[in-house]
């Protein structure tokens, strides 16, 4: 199995407390990956290792062969992963489309370009109405992303992930706050968007994450409770005793 | 004991006087930086106000005493004022406006004074107690400097002893931390606010009453000290007070000794530190607070 | 009428009048121009980090000095120095000067960067009286020779005429504010309002934020710097109380918040307003600065947006209602 990404034995603490026990997270090239468990388990705290927020106290971590484990987010956005917020961080003043183009400027290396207008850009600017249509959000396309509505908001955060193309991407809680029926969509947005890449998603719905993920690690304590597909996980004694009724929930 | 001995004693008790009274002016404003995440640009006006309003008392009354007093108490007035009327409403919109806001509040105090007392320096001789000199160890010694050292230590245990020995000093020390933590035990923080920057305020006060003797009340009073006090503050970590002391100290004794024998570099020499000690730890000496 | 049309007839009116201001408004007022112009420049490279980037410089006056310094020791000590090439040496070294100190100033952020700011004008104004044999200390370099404008040899024009002068500073300064405005217009523009709003998520989109911080400081202290040349050839005085004052800081700040932090024009707004304010206050009083202070903390507490954000507002409420009663 082709591993896009892996930690090693990972451990964090924040001022002597363990967040991040032993923590051995492989996540298959091309899969839909989720990671579950209680507040507090953690895992934030790995995406946030993860993604550069902060380094690990020990540990590794590697994606596709690459060591990133001290990297920056911006080097690991350029090394090919996105990731969303769990409270939603947009350039609150900016339009939905210069929210976008943002991303694929970056993607694009545009990044201290002085010499140009960036209107004028024509096929940035095409670039960013194809992904505007493809996450819907056309019509609201010169509306400052502080006006949108919550939903909308967040389906916004999650495009900003992917807006440089990345091949991971690390959702988090993308459905938090969102109403059921609004929940059903975003999902089908994400399973859209994530088609051909690889995707890891933190969650606390149950029926999104089994109608989204391919395989599920249960994070505890800092530690991995389990790690299998759904059914596995479902059946996993362990964890049924871990959170009872949680996953009944809803 | 020889001469040059003498001297660098005496050299040493001015750096230290200064150094106090440094501390003094410091402290609120480490104080304040820790709470409000500001650096009140204005603070060093405080200082500079009491030692006018200390003048006029002076006029009127011709008791210093009272001047001591008085002078501070008035100028902490003005500054809750100050903070309970403009800052506060600022408050929500950020770091900027706020400061921008002390801006203001500085350059009308500045004007202010100039507007009614003029921008000559203006003399304000100590009590008759304090004046003279006293022999230590073989070398004369003004009085009022001693006392000057004296009183601010005694200000400064108490400040130690509230902070560190009674509960509101508790409050104020976690306020001075996590005021968003602190807030959501129920605690009261705008009051807790309010508080500490009268403290400070009153501090710098008194500071502002003690060093006239020594140069006089002119408009540049703010500048002078502002700079310093700064300088302390950022070399010696936000919210440290600690930090603060050991800083105002040593530049209190690095400026008297640097003044005789590094001549004009010494602010210089202090900036250079402090810009070497932002690179290495960007949050001053001992600072936690961004 | 397109708004088109309508603007391109507005830049074409405003260009005539600048070219014939001079003669409409003789030398006293030409000069009042002159400053308007070198402050607004100054203002606006402050607002290039206050209202784009959300960066507070409370030292930008380094900035300017520096570049006035340079413009007046390139005169002083070079013989025979052309023109242009003062200039030039003067916008350099502001660029060469905010190089240096730039590693330092990127890695902070709202008070800290304000306040590191602040220190190194103090710094500067310290050393600039100190350092007497280079700056002649508090009374400044002054009465250096203004060298002609010599375009390839051509044609010369005489600086020391208010007339050519004018017209010689309002083609920098305009050239400069068209390319400020320029600036924020291109990608690198997009960046720095995105830090503005979220430095984090800049970050998190492949960009590294402590370079771009570096650039725009780089940028913006270039501008500056092209301000306080034009000032050191104006004034043809360069001291420590002119160049690096607090007030010299200060000053386009509040002319900034004045005129709105959040448009391009809005320093230019802010200059004009303080600059005839000015007029008219000092005609009462000589104690402008309260009044400034005074303003500064009614227009932060109860107009933040300055003029052209209540101007934005109401045409905005204008238009709402000329659809409303459609």
């Amino acid at each position: 199995m082709n591993n896009i990404l892996e930690t090693k034995n990972l451990f964090h603490d924040f001022s002597g407390l363990q967040v991040l026990s032993n923590v051995n997270l492989e996540v298959a090239d091309g899969e839909r990956h989720a990671i579950i468990g209680p507040n507090g388990a953690g895992k934030t705290t790995l995406f946030n290792a993860i993604t550069g927020t902060y380094t690990p106290s020990s540990g590794n971590i590697i994606f596709r062969g690459r060591d990133i484990t001290s990297a920056r987010p911006y080097e690991i956005t350029r090394a090919g992963m996105g990731r969303s917020f769990q409270i939603t961080s947009t350039f609150h003043r900016l339009t939905v489309f210069q929210n976008i183009r943002m991303g694929i400027l970056s993607k694009k290396g545009i990044r201290y370009n002085l010499f140009r207008r960036v209107d004028k850009m024509l096929d940035i600017t095409r670039e960013t109405d194809e992904v505007l249509e493809r996450i819907n959000l056309t019509e609201y396309r010169d509306t400052p992303a502080e006006l949108l509505s919550y939903g909308k908001h967040r389906a916004l955060e999650i495009s900003m992930a992917m807006a440089t193309d990345p091949e991971l991407v690390m959702l988090d809680e993308p459905t938090a706050g969102i109403s059921k029926d609004e929940t059903e969509y975003t999902v089908s947005l994400i399973r859209k968007l994530t088609e051909n890449k690889t995707m890891v998603i933190i969650e606390h719905d149950m029926d999104v994450v089994f109608s989204l993920a391919d395989r599920i690690t249960v994070l505890h304590h800092g530690e991995i409770l389990a790690s299998g597909s759904p059914d596995e996980i479902k059946n996993n004694q362990e964890v049924k005793d871990a959170y009872l009724g949680e996953m009944e929930e809803e | 004991m020889d001469s040059m001995t003498a001297v660098y004693i005496a050299q040493g008790l001015h750096g230290l006087a200064y150094g106090m009274l440094l501390f003094l002016v410091a402290s609120g404003l480490t104080l304040i930086f820790g709470m409000m995440g500001i650096l009140n640009i204005a603070h060093a006006s405080f200082f500079m106000l009491s030692g006018y309003f200390c003048y006029q008392i002076l006029q009127w009354t011709g008791n210093f005493w009272v001047g001591l007093i008085i002078a501070p108490l008035l100028t902490a007035i003005v500054g809750v004022v100050v903070e309970r009327f403009l800052l506060r409403r600022m408050r929500a919109f950020g770091h900027v406006g706020e400061l921008l806001v002390t801006v203001g509040i500085m350059l009308i105090i500045l004007e202010s004074v100039q507007y009614f007392w003029g921008t000559e320096s203006l003399p304000l001789p100590p009590p008759h107690i304090l004046e003279g000199m006293v022999s230590i160890a073989g070398i004369a010694y003004p009085i009022y400097r001693l006392f000057v050292i004296g009183m601010a230590l005694f200000v400064l245990v108490i400040l130690f002893l509230i902070l560190y020995k009674t509960r509101i000093g508790m409050i104020v020390r976690a306020a001075v931390t996590d005021p968003d933590m602190v807030n959501a035990l129920g605690i009261n923080i705008p009051v807790i606010f309010s508080l500490v920057f009268a403290v400070g305020t009153w501090m710098a006060g008194l500071a502002g009453v003690a060093i006239a003797p020594i140069i006089t009340v002119f408009p540049g009073l703010a500048d002078q000290i502002g700079m310093d006090a700064f300088v302390v503050v950022i070399t010696g970590g936000f919210g440290s007070l600690g930090g603060a002391f050991l800083v105002s100290i040593v530049y209190g004794l690095l400026n008297s000794y640097g003044i005789q024998f590094i001549s004009q570099l010494a602010p210089v020499l202090m900036f250079i530190v402090m810009a070497l000690v932002l690179i290495v730890k960007p949050m001053g000496l001992f600072g936690e607070r961004e | 009428m397109t708004t088109k049309r309508l603007s391109w007839i507005f830049w074409i009116a405003l260009l005539l009048f600048l070219l014939l201001y001079p003669h409409i408004f003789g030398a006293y007022y030409t000069n009042v121009i002159v400053i308007f112009g070198i402050f607004s420049l100054f203002a606006l490279s402050v607002n290039l980090l206050l209202g784009f980037t959300g960066l507070l410089s409370f030292g930008h006056a380094m900035f300017f000095g520096v570049g006035a310094y340079g413009v007046a020791l390139a005169l002083t000590h070079i013989e025979g120095c052309p023109l242009l090439v003062a200039l030039l040496i003067g916008i350099g070294s502001s660029f060469i000067f905010a190089l240096i100190i730039s590693p330092i100033l990127v890695r902070a952020s709202g008070t800290a960067f304000a306040m590191l700011t602040l220190a190194f004008c103090m710094l500067m104004y310290t050393l600039s009286l100190k350092l007497r044999n280079i700056t002649q200390g508090e009374d400044g370099i002054g009465g250096f020779p203004i060298p002609d404008l010599n375009i390839l040899g051509i044609v010369s024009f005489e600086m020391t005429d208010p007339v050519n002068f004018y017209y010689f500073a309002t083609a920098v300064l305009l050239i400069s504010m068209w390319g400020l405005w320029f600036i924020t217009k291109t990608p690198f523009g997009m960046v720095i309002i995105s830090i503005r709003d979220n430095a984090m998520r800049v970050d998190y989109m492949g960009y590294k934020v402590v370079n771009s911080k570096a650039l725009v400081l780089l940028v913006s202290a270039s501008f500056a710097g092209v301000a306080g040349s034009v000032y050191a050839l104006f004034q043809n005085l360069v001291s420590s109380d002119g160049v690096f004052s607090i007030m010299t800081s200060f000053a386009p700040l509040i002319m900034t918040v004045i005129g709105g932090v959040g448009s391009f024009f809005g320093p230019i707004v802010g200059s004009g307003v303080m600059m005839l304010l000015e007029e008219v206050v000092t005609r009462y009083t000589e104690r402008f600065s309260l009044v400034s202070g005074i303003v500064l903390v009614l227009v932060v507490m109860f107009v933040p947006m300055g003029l052209t954000g209540v101007v934005k507002i109401a045409r905005e409420k204008w238009v709402l209602r000329r659809a409303a009663n459609e």
